[in-house]
């Protein structure tokens, strides 16, 4: 298979280099002048647009410089062609032109441009592709030729300066777009995907692109964020698209799926269902939309079934997403928005796994457990949220509510049986566990925020900030348990359990927030007594929680079951949070006009940190209070440089502080005998755990119009004293005590970064991008008495490589490589791991209506105490679209084509290695069959 | 709406009778009146409005280094340049050779003033001599041409005219004329002063006239290089006022287009008050100020403002008197006697729109813009073969985008 991965590539690769090759193909270049000959000046920023004169397809545009001129190079010669200028309040001026071939090039000389008379308003004007209104780029839809079917996703990839990546995201010259509006308002729950891969790009009237820095004339703009919005034609705004799909295939696999989304000027509401068994799993409304969609004709690298999932489940949920717009045109000074959505979601999970872990006890010695898991759940998830949104010059209030509940039945079969490096049974352990749970959760949270419209200096009251939020819960369980533990060495008993659990919980949790800026002022006025930000900062955290277990041990006599008197218990616990602050900040600026703008800021924050905790149990050795007070500072620093027209950076490197605190479970809990490969022991003395981080993050925006090149890197770093850490005890059964301790000496290191490069050629499109982060740490912690640490190295990577033709072909390669490496000082062990995995995709339209999809992925396991694990995993798809708008869809897949998924378990960490397999999703057939109704702007109007 | 209307008339006619009771009459017999539509605004060559033009690089170093021109002045020899970034005053040679820079490092600490820097300079006689004078605190400082500190003197505790405009016979511009009366006191935008006696005041107001008010009612004082009269203009009115030493004149009352102009009461009905940011954001092509007006034999220039930012929109003109022809100074295309470069940044930068001309005199006007304004504009003509003089040769060569403002000196046609 590798031989056949590696033909694929090298052939695609010889596509890409004669397209590159091909570019140079076109010598021919083109200028001119355009000047408005009635008035006598140059036209700046008028617009200019090539096409071929026979079919009017855009071959290129450009915006004339402050000398009025253009000059186009790479155009084809001895191929009649046409210029357009066009300009506002200007009619659109023409010529018809050839580039010989002899010279290559052209000078069209002064183009005289025409005021637009008002008289003659009847005179057809043609749009412009782009054109710049004030700070505003904008597109015009009509001026792209596109096929009718077309939505927006297809207009956006004609467009130069944009590029749609591989992810989802959009950057417009480099830049990324961190919001998608629809007429100025979020769609359909601000997914980008769902606005462009279903409206029609006829519904389009032009694609604006924007900062959105409310201070319009502020030389620097460093908190500006890009920001897309999709204007509709007049009367498009009202409208619906959908879907309805099933599919059947062998081994009585199915997927059924059906949406519905509409909108109008004020309101947004979607309806979205689907039901599998495939491993197609999603876990929220907005999930399931964006399954669901138009995704027009273009080429896609289509959304793939989980083979990698644990399991095979049979998922079906139900979704909807309502919004509603009170002000119909929003703004930042005025809006008021309220968003609601359901979930519901029903899961069948079936789990196997067989798997072996390996354990070092000691320097010599080692435990290797083998494990087979049987698991059967079934779980019904309901949420509701909603989230109303109001601002009015300079209030700004937010409400967010979410209701949750929760269902499911958990059936688990456990074999387990442990050796010893001689490979001697030693031990088993069975288990059979049932259970059913019912969970209720409610979230509320509510933030007033409030900033006077106008500022005068003499403005004492600058605002505050108020946030406050509300959980509770209450969990209700049942679980039997059915073990079996057997010894076959040594002194240890055999033992048996029939536990019955009954257990609930409730709790109720509640935080406030309040912040004051700009407290000098407040007290002292526009006196300047320091140059010094002083805000006041007050968080205080209310919560209670209440356990109640009722367990109970089956009389083997009496066939009846009987209150465990040790178990069954209630303990409730109160835990008060307070943590006054006092942020100071002290910010410096440099800039030097047309040259640079830099600034500097130091942020420290000393805040207390007050805790108090208080158990109540009906054990008398649980009544434990605690208090704990710390001081709890947070500093940083932070740098930004914005380099006129060459690039914009920013540095910040922060350092935080926070407590762990030990829970009543980790200081004296309730041994549950029942697992005797794991006991989990309690300690009262255990201390709070104290992390110290320092972080740093780095940006670089590239300021360039083209080939640029932007990126991030960042590292976290950090020490936690006290950290509240496992002392294992295990003996030869493989029976294993947890004692918890505190240890000092945590350390861990964590960094990631991401760089991303796109080059758009011709007709064709190269997308870069890599990303990598790694996770370093050394562990203390005790086995078998012996203090050791133990060191974990993480690494992962992922490459990617896109390559788009025109919308004929899409390519994307991905290569991932993640390596493990652990390492227990004390016993001199060492375990190390690589998974790599090759993915190769590629999409092709063979015609306007029929497309091929192939997804090959190659993944390589190795680990250093066992051998390598291969396997390919193959997908193919051929999908027919079909009726006027193609708005029907015949498609056959075929998954895992080459039978080969196994997948793998393999993981490492601090002192032990696990191997094996799980079972998982394998080969299957499917015919599947959508409809795609879709509408947009009211009946009857729709020919124009 | 009868009811608005009537309050309205009634403000009117009572401020008018406040206003007529203590200020001067503004002479209007020599009014001409103006219709100016800015889209009809032409283009022209650089060489049909001047007739020379020299650009002077300021040179780079690390020590000179400075942001952009608030402030020109020049005596014989030197350029003297006030930057409001760096807070410091430039010496530089004509030919734009750095000689020496005037910062707070320059100046003695004074313990009782916490802050000593600076907003500008003067150059002013003293002992025969030109010097630079610069106010900083409590001090008066004076520094010759290399930089050197001379003398420093107190700032005198009384209000003394010294840095006022000033016309040939000294009668003085005082912008802030406060009048004391018994009962109230009252303050005049504009007055005329000769030797320390106020001979006219025009536009009074009360401070409580102005509380709550978000609109800034004054008005700004035009030198165009001739010695016994200054342009004024006062805000939000289309005006151009003429002032001499004995009177203030309306020369020009200009109309613009419906859409472009303020509502003729916008600067004295009190409706207005505290919504002007609001009036502009509805109204964004409103002209809301009017600025940097010169006379330059009949060609009358000036600035408009508005909420819009495109640069499409023109904002900068000159208006010939004679021929009523209007041009839009950022469409003066460049040609050989610019060396096919920009006169002004109004296409690309700020500085023009920002500051207007640096220094207006018969013979020459002076403005300036950025080393990137300067590296674009090449740019743009590299495949042009443009030649450029000695001067420009050297600078391209030897300095990029991040280099110091470069001073464009223009000789204007007389016509």
């Amino acid at each position: 298979m590798s031989k056949l991965t590696k033909l694929t590539l090298a052939f695609l690769l010889s596509i890409t280099c004669i397209t590159l090759r091909a570019q140079q193909v076109n010598p021919g270049s083109v200028k001119g002048l355009v000047r408005d000959t009635a008035q006598n000046y140059v036209l700046k920023s008028a617009t200019i647009s090539v096409y071929k004169a026979a079919d009017s397809t855009l071959l290129s545009y450009q915006v004339t410089n402050n000398y009025g001129e253009f000059n186009f190079k790479n155009l084809p010669v001895n191929l009649p062609l046409r210029l357009d200028v066009s300009h506002v309040g200007y009619m659109t001026s023409r010529k018809q032109f050839t580039i010989p071939a002899d010279k290559n090039k052209i000078d069209l000389q002064t183009i005289i441009a025409t005021k637009r008379d008002v008289m003659l308003n009847d005179v057809v004007i043609s749009v412009p592709p782009i054109s710049m209104n004030g700070d505003t780029l904008e597109f015009n839809a009509a001026a792209f030729k596109l096929d009718s079917n077309a939505v927006v996703e297809d207009l956006l990839r004609m467009i130069p300066n944009i590029t749609l990546w591989g992810d989802g995201k959009i950057t417009v010259n480099g830049k990324e777009v961190k919001n998608l509006l629809v007429n100025g308002k979020s769609f359909f729950g601000g997914d980008m995907k769902l606005a462009t891969q279903n409206l029609a790009k006829n519904s389009v009237q032009k694609i604006q692109v924007y900062n959105t820095s409310r201070n319009q004339g502020s030389a620097s703009r460093v908190d500006s964020t890009l920001e897309m919005n999709i204007k509709l034609k007049k009367g498009k705004d009202i409208g619906f698209f959908g879907k309805i799909g099933f599919g059947y295939g062998t081994n009585n696999r199915f997927e059924t799926d059906g949406s519905i989304n509409m909108f109008t000027p004020k309101m947004q509401l979607a309806v979205v269902g689907a039901i599998n068994n495939i491993n197609k799993i999603a876990d929220n409304t907005g999930d399931l939309m964006s399954n669901s969609t138009f995704k027009g004709v273009g080429t896609n690298v289509e959304y793939q079934p989980d083979f990698r999932a644990e399991g095979i489940s049979r998922p079906s949920a139900l979704g909807a997403n309502f919004s509603y717009n009170f002000i119909e045109k929003p703004t930042y000074e005025l809006k008021s928005t309220l968003k609601s959505n359901y979930f519901l979601q029903d899961r069948n999970t079936d789990y196997l796994s067989d798997f072996k872990t390996t354990t070092s006890v000691n320097s010599t010695d080692k435990v290797i457990e083998k494990n087979q898991t049987i698991n059967e759940s079934s779980n019904t998830t309901q949420k509701f949220d909603s989230y109303y949104e109001y601002a009015k010059k300079g209030h700004n209030l937010e409400f967010f509510q979410e209701v949750k509940f929760d269902r499911g039945e958990n059936n688990n079969q456990t074999f387990r049986s442990s050796t010893n490096v001689e490979d001697v049974l030693t031990s088993t352990n069975n288990s059979l566990n049932t259970s059913n749970n019912y969970n209720k959760s409610f979230r509320f949270s509510g933030q007033y925020q409030y900033s006077p419209y106008i500022i005068t200096p003499k403005t004492r009251f600058r605002g505050f900030n108020a946030e406050y939020s509300l959980n509770t819960y209450n969990n209700e369980s049942e679980r039997l348990n059915i073990t079996e533990f057997k010894s076959f060495t040594g002194t240890a008993s055999n033992q048996k359990f029939n536990r019955k659990y009954n257990t609930s919980s409730d709790g109720l949790r509640q935080e406030f927030n309040l912040t004051i800026p700009d407290v000098k002022r407040l007290i002292f006025g526009s006196k300047n007594y320091s140059r010094l930000n002083f805000n006041l900062t007050n968080k205080l955290v209310l919560n209670s929680d209440k356990n109640i277990n009722r367990v109970q041990d089956l009389d083997t006599l009496t066939n009846v079951y009987k209150t465990n008197a040790y178990l069954d218990n209630q303990i409730r616990t109160n835990l008060i949070e307070e943590t006054p602050g006092l942020k100071i900040e002290k910010s410096f600026q440099k800039s030097l006009s047309n040259r640079y703008y830099k600034s500097f800021t130091i942020r420290f924050h000393p805040k207390q940190l007050l805790i108090s905790q208080d158990n109540k149990s009906d054990r008398s050795f649980q009544n434990l209070k605690r208090n704990y007070s710390r001081f709890a500072p947070d500093a940083g620093l932070s740098f930004y440089n914005h380099q006129y027209g060459e690039t914009s950076r920013s540095y910040d490197l922060s350092y935080s502080t926070k407590i762990n605190i030990p829970n009543i479970n980790q200081m004296a809990p309730l041994t549950d005998s029942t697992n005797l490969y794991y006991l989990q022991r309690g300690n009262v003395n255990l201390k709070e755990g104290v992390q110290r981080e320092l972080s740093f993050r780095f940006d670089s925006n590239d300021q360039r119009s083209k080939n640029t090149l932007n990126y991030y890197v960042g590292i976290n770093a950090g020490l936690i004293a006290n950290n509240i850490v496992d002392s294992l005890l295990i003996d030869e059964q493989n029976r294993r005590t947890v004692y918890l301790v505190n240890a000092n000496g945590h350390k861990y290191i964590n960094g990631y970064g991401n760089i991303r490069k796109a080059y758009k050629l011709k007709s064709s499109e190269l997308q870069l991008s890599l990303s990598s982060n790694f996770n370093a740490n050394k562990n203390p912690g005790y086995t078998n008495s012996v203090f050791t640490f133990s060191t974990n190295l993480n690494t992962y990577t992922n490459v990617n490589i896109n390559y788009t033709y025109k919308s004929y072909l899409a390519v994307a390669f991905g290569q991932s490589y993640n390596t493990s490496h652990s390492k227990q000082e004390a016993f001199n062990t060492e375990y190390s791991g690589t998974n790599m995995g090759t993915t190769l995709s590629s999409s092709y339209n063979v015609t306007k209506r029929f497309t091929l999809n192939s997804n090959v992925t190659f993944n390589k396991n190795s680990s250093s105490i066992a051998d390598d694990i291969n396997f390919t995993i193959w997908n193919a798809s051929a999908v027919y679209r079909f009726l006027k708008g193609n708005n029907a869809e015949f498609k056959f897949s075929a998954l895992d084509l080459l039978h080969q998924n196994t997948s793998v378990i393999n993981y490492g960490n601090a002192n032990s290695f696990t191997i094996g397999t799980q079972n998982v999703l394998k080969q299957y057939f499917m015919a599947t069959i959508s409809y795609y109704p879709r509408q947009f702007g009211k009946k009857g109007k729709d020919k124009k | 709406m009868l009811k608005f209307a009537l309050c309205s008339l009634i403000t009117c006619i009572l401020s008018y009778g406040q206003i007529m009771g203590q200020a001067s009459k503004v002479d209007s017999s020599q009014m001409t009146t103006l219709r100016i539509d800015p889209l009809a605004a032409r283009g022209a060559a650089v060489s049909q409005f001047f007739d020379e033009v020299t650009f002077t690089p300021l040179e780079t170093t690390k020590e000179s280094l400075f942001g952009a021109i608030q402030q020109l002045k020049m005596t014989d020899e030197h350029y003297v340049v006030y930057d409001g970034e760096t807070k410091a005053v430039l010496i530089f040679t004509k030919a734009g050779k750095y000689v020496a820079k005037i910062n707070a490092s320059k100046f003695e600490k004074d313990p009782d003033v916490k802050d000593q820097s600076f907003y500008g300079f003067n150059i002013v006689k003293e002992d025969d001599k030109q010097t630079i004078q610069i106010r900083a605190g409590k001090q008066v400082y004076y520094f010759d041409f290399s930089g050197k500190l001379i003398k420093k003197v107190p700032v005198p505790k009384e209000k003394n005219y010294t840095n006022y405009k000033k016309f040939s016979d000294g009668t003085v511009i005082d912008q802030n004329f406060l009048e004391k009366d018994e009962k109230d006191s009252t303050y005049y935008y504009l007055s005329l002063i000769k030797d320390n006696k106020r001979v006219e005041s025009y536009f009074s107001y009360k401070t409580e006239d102005r509380k709550g008010d978000d609109r800034w009612h004054g008005g700004r004082v035009y030198d165009y290089g001739n010695p016994d009269e200054f342009l004024f203009i006062k805000n939000y009115q289309y005006n151009i006022y003429k002032l001499t030493s004995s009177k203030l004149s309306l020369a020009y009352q200009i109309f613009f287009p419906a859409a472009n102009s303020l509502p003729m009461d916008y600067g004295t009905n009190p409706v207005y008050k505290g919504k002007a940011f609001d009036y502009y954001e509805k109204n964004r092509d409103a002209f809301y100020e009017m600025t940097n007006s010169y006379l330059h034999f009949n060609n009358l220039y000036f600035q408009v403002r508005n909420f819009n930012w495109s640069r499409d929109e023109k904002k900068a003109f000159i208006y010939n008197l004679k021929t009523t022809e209007l041009t839009s100074i950022a469409d003066i295309e460049p040609d050989s006697i610019s060396q096919f470069l920009p006169v002004t940044d109004l296409a690309s930068q700020y500085d023009f729109t920002n500051k207007g001309f640096l220094i207006v005199n018969p013979e020459y006007f002076y403005t300036s813009y950025s080393s990137l304004t300067m590296f674009t504009a090449k740019e743009q003509n590299e495949e042009k073969n443009r030649k450029y003089d000695a001067v420009l040769t050297q600078f391209f060569k030897t300095q990029n985008k991040k280099s110091n403002p470069v001073i464009i000196k223009l000789k204007p046609k007389k016509n």
